[in-house]
């Protein structure tokens, strides 16, 4: 690589410039992760700033408009800035390194995605300083709502998801292709660690929803009226006064909208399978029936759409359908659930920060999981639908079980990217914080929902309902705190002492290489004979020399 | 052996023993309605899978964290080297689907009282018609009386409700939760729902779908009446309204210009309207109301001369004063 190093030209090798011309897959993945923390902080402190609005009945802290514009974009930033792009960050520095590789397959491109992801998100940012404020329909922009606000607030909106639906749309092609072709010598499809399996699924499902997500958006655009030049387009695709349907932008929307859900869950499994049987001392339990899995609920995940729409009238066949699908995808989840017990069974368990998350990660998913069946049962779903309840729901399985895995992630791999780790006691407060605080912000909005609560109202005049809210904006403050710890934490892990190249024993390639890795990643990588080559290699070294690890 | 016996024990206590002690906290408001009764029965058969699952889980993860945990091994020591279970792989394959299936079946089987009134008293109907519109509810009845907001009602008759809202309106969503479940109010489309109370009573509820700033304000509440006092106030009313009637000016006013004006005018996301000359002058209002002005929808496109003059002359008689 030396001979690379030459050809760079000077000014491309400064500090700053040298990540702003990067195309190292390792670089932009911490990029990635970087920014969608920043965007991360910016979405959370929207949400504690609804959180004390809604402290209290009749509360005025927090006018109808910019509430609304909070909704908006905090729900819009946590899926588009944060979950997605942190974990195509994953994806980005894992990836090659897992399967052997030099780089993924089209590093420019890769550099691109990164690069329309920050714009698209400061456009959705920066559009609350837009001429009407940011958008005020949910982040389901649901029309005729969505065409009826005046500004441009809105437009923006759809600006921004387009241009984040192109760089994640390439990111996805680059994650199919690298992973298709660029696998190591014995790399088999069975042999690939399991957060490959997800990425791998992740992407396949990115690349046949977001299409319909974009034609959904560009459809909205032209019926808010466009005029470029001296043309002036105004369609009527969802306004039911010019005769078009209100409820097809749902279809569009929602034929995206819950296999995003998994777009977003399948990774974080994937993470979750890593760092498991690390911690546990085991394989994973069940190495094929978690793989399959994961196709299975990619597969699935298309065809549940229409649950998000049991209240809009749709004829009681078509809702059975839906709520018999919905309730299938429990199935490979439970699975995945059961197998990381019975990968616990038997272990020799080590409680280090990224497996506290791991488990955490179970208890707060199964939650959500099993909210998910009174959701899918439709009656029930007229009942607490567009509720708290639902809320709590989602938050359990985005924030509960998603976040929770992102943060396991980032403990187990922080070593990996800058060769030290985070501190374990602020890791273990952190995790304990996050842990109550979340638990008490959302297990009493499934109360609020029951009660009657609907979701997306900026105030509410029932004093019943006051005190679970107050319990609830209580434990956002708690979580905002445990956020503020793991900050100080990454700020601290700068001085942190360095823990060598596979700080945790681990079984996948990644932890072969040097932490941080150079540049081409590796000098040789080992022939793969299985889902754990580094365990194989442990394994020989002790067997032919008695030598107990790597390093 | 004996601590998984003893946490199947606990799975089967708590499934059985939890639901009817949580039911207050834990369920769907109380119903009112054989609809919503039936939700609610769903809702708690459902409940005992949820919470046997949700024990056996958490259950699980707990045993194995305290048995499993490293004690006295080395940090890296090797865990036993168990690949996997086709048995168990089948067994919670299998498990789930057939839980599936019985709330599946419970579901279609309750189906049926959900979506429709008994039959026996399907004959008697009474239809209402709601329309959602930003941000309030308007009801129209058979006999052309028309009321916003409040709902009344007949205990003891199966009421037909015909969901929908105007072309030009948004997407509201109609639930009283004591009364059943929700359906979308939807430009364009007509849904129906019904309910079937037998106890008088006020049963709130609100607009479940964000249809705009004052989403919050945009209350509903059914009121339950005796059959007999129904109709006496649905005769009385249809007289009133033939004329002026300034009970459904007092309902426009404050379900449809104080949510945003202030109950006195004094102005709240909309501009102070107390005093206005507009208010007194029945021909301005009328066209601003109708047609809406500036970012004020036309929240009475649409409306009947009879609500128009119910609005103008409940603002004659008693005019909004700002305080």
């Amino acid at each position: 690589m030396a001979t690379r190093a030459e050809v760079t030209p000077a000014w491309q090798r400064g500090k700053v410039a040298s990540w702003l011309v990067t195309t190292d897959h390792k670089r932009i993945g911490i990029l990635y992760i970087a920014t969608s923390l920043v965007f991360f902080c910016l979405a959370g402190l929207m949400s504690m700033a609804m959180r004390a609005q809604l402290t209290t009945a009749d509360s005025d802290l927090i006018g109808p408009e910019r509430y609304n514009e909070l909704v908006t974009i905090h729900g819009t930033a946590m899926v588009f800035l944060f979950v997605v792009p942190i974990l195509a960050g994953f994806a980005n520095f894992l990836v090659p390194l897992m399967i052997g590789a030099r780089d993924v397959a089209f590093p420019r491109l890769n550099a691109l995605s990164y690069w329309l992801f920050l714009f698209g998100g400061l456009v959705l940012m920066l559009s609350f300083f837009a001429d009407g404020g940011a958008a005020q329909s949910g982040w389901t922009a649901y029309p005729p709502l969505s065409l009826e606000t005046p500004g441009s607030g809105q437009d923006l909106w759809i600006l921004s998801l387009h241009i984040l639906t192109a760089s994640t749309l390439a990111g996805a092609i680059n994650f199919i292709v690298t992973i298709q072709n660029m696998r190591t010598r014995g790399m088999t499809w069975t042999r690939m660690p399991l957060f490959v399996w997800s990425i791998y699924v992740f992407a396949w499902l990115l690349v046949a929803i977001l299409p319909v997500l974009s034609a959904g958006l560009t459809l909205l655009l032209l019926d808010r009226g466009l005029s470029v030049g001296g043309l002036e387009v105004q369609t009527s695709f969802f306004r039911p006064d010019e005769g078009g349907s209100a409820v097809l932008y749902q279809h569009a929307f929602w034929f995206f909208g819950h296999p995003e859900v998994y777009v977003m869950a399948l990774p974080a499994f994937g993470m979750i399978s890593e760092v498991i049987p690390v911690f546990a001392r085991k394989p994973i339990f069940g190495y094929k029936a978690v793989a399959f899995s994961t196709v299975a609920i990619g597969f699935f995940s298309m065809l549940v759409w229409a649950h998000h729409m049991f209240t809009v009238g749709l004829s009681v066949p078509l809702q059975s359908f839906f709520m018999v699908a919905s309730m299938i995808i429990a199935v490979p989840t439970g699975i995945k659930i059961f197998n990381w017990l019975a990968t616990l069974w038997r272990g020799n368990l080590n409680f280090d920060t990224p497996m506290l998350f791991a488990l955490g990660f179970i208890s707060v998913f199964v939650i959500g999981g099993l909210t998910g069946i009174y959701l899918a049962a439709f009656p029930i779903d007229w009942q607490v639908h567009d509720t708290y309840f639902v809320v709590a729901h989602f938050h359990y399985v985005i924030m509960g079980g998603v976040v929770f895995a992102i943060f396991a992630g980032l403990y187990y791999w922080w070593p990996k990217m800058f060769g030290r780790a985070l501190g374990e006691r602020l890791g273990k407060w952190h995790f304990w914080l996050l842990f109550a605080g979340f638990n008490l912000t959302f297990f009493p909005q499934h109360f609020l929902g029951l009660e009657g609560m609907p979701r997306r109202v900026y105030t509410y005049a029932n004093e019943a309902w006051e005190g679970w809210n107050t319990v609830s904006t209580v434990g956002s403050w708690i979580m905002g705190v445990a956020l503020l710890l793991f900050f100080v934490n990454v700020l601290r892990s700068r001085k942190g002492p360095r823990v060598g190249n596979d700080p945790w024993q681990a079984d996948t390639l990644e932890w072969y290489t040097t932490s941080p890795p150079p540049p081409h990643n590796f000098d040789d990588v080992p022939y793969v004979t299985s889902a754990r080559p580094l365990y194989d290699l442990r394994r020989r070294l002790r067997e032919t020399r008695g030598i107990r690890a790597l390093y | 052996m004996r601590a998984l016996l003893a946490l199947a024990g606990l799975v089967l206590v708590v499934a059985v023993a939890a639901p009817p002690a949580l039911a207050q906290q834990w369920t769907p408001l109380a119903p009112e309605s054989p609809n919503a009764e039936e939700i609610r029965t769903s809702y708690l058969f459902v409940s005992i899978f949820i919470l046997g699952i949700f024990v056996l889980v958490q259950g699980l993860l707990l045993t194995f964290v305290v048995r499993y945990r490293r004690r006295r091994r080395e940090r890296f020591q090797d865990g036993v080297q168990i690949h996997g279970s086709t048995k168990l792989e089948v067994a919670w394959t299998a498990g789930p689907v057939l839980i599936l299936f019985a709330i599946g079946t419970f579901v279609f089987l309750a189906l049926p009282g959900i979506t429709d009134p008994p039959e026996a008293r399907a004959s008697d109907e009474l239809e209402i018609r709601v329309e959602g519109r930003q941000f309030y509810w308007q009801y129209e009845y058979p006999n052309g009386v028309v009321a916003v907001d409040r709902l009344r009602a007949p205990a003891g008759v199966p009421v037909r409700l015909v969901v929908t809202a105007p072309d030009a309106d948004v997407i509201h969503s109609w639930w009283i939760p004591a009364l059943g479940g929700k359906i979308d109010a939807i430009p364009g489309h007509v849904n129906d729902t019904w309910f079937l109370a037998e106890r008088p009573g006020t049963y709130p509820g609100q607009c479940a779908e964000l249809c705009g700033v004052e989403h919050a304000k945009m209350l509903a509440v059914a009121e339950v009446l005796e059959e007999d006092v129904f109709d006496a106030w649905l005769e009385e009313r249809a007289a009133e309204q033939a004329e002026v009637s300034l009970e459904l000016g007092e309902e426009l006013w404050e379900g449809v210009c104080a949510k945003c004006h202030g109950s006195a005018g004094e102005g709240g996301i909309a501009p102070r309207i107390a005093g206005s000359p507009t208010l007194s002058d029945a021909e301005t209002l009328e066209r601003v109301v109708r047609n809406g002005v500036r970012t004020m929808p036309a929240v009475g496109a649409g409306w009947s001369d009879q609500q128009m003059r119910a609005l103008i002359g409940y603002l004659r008689e008693s005019p909004p004063n700002g305080n």
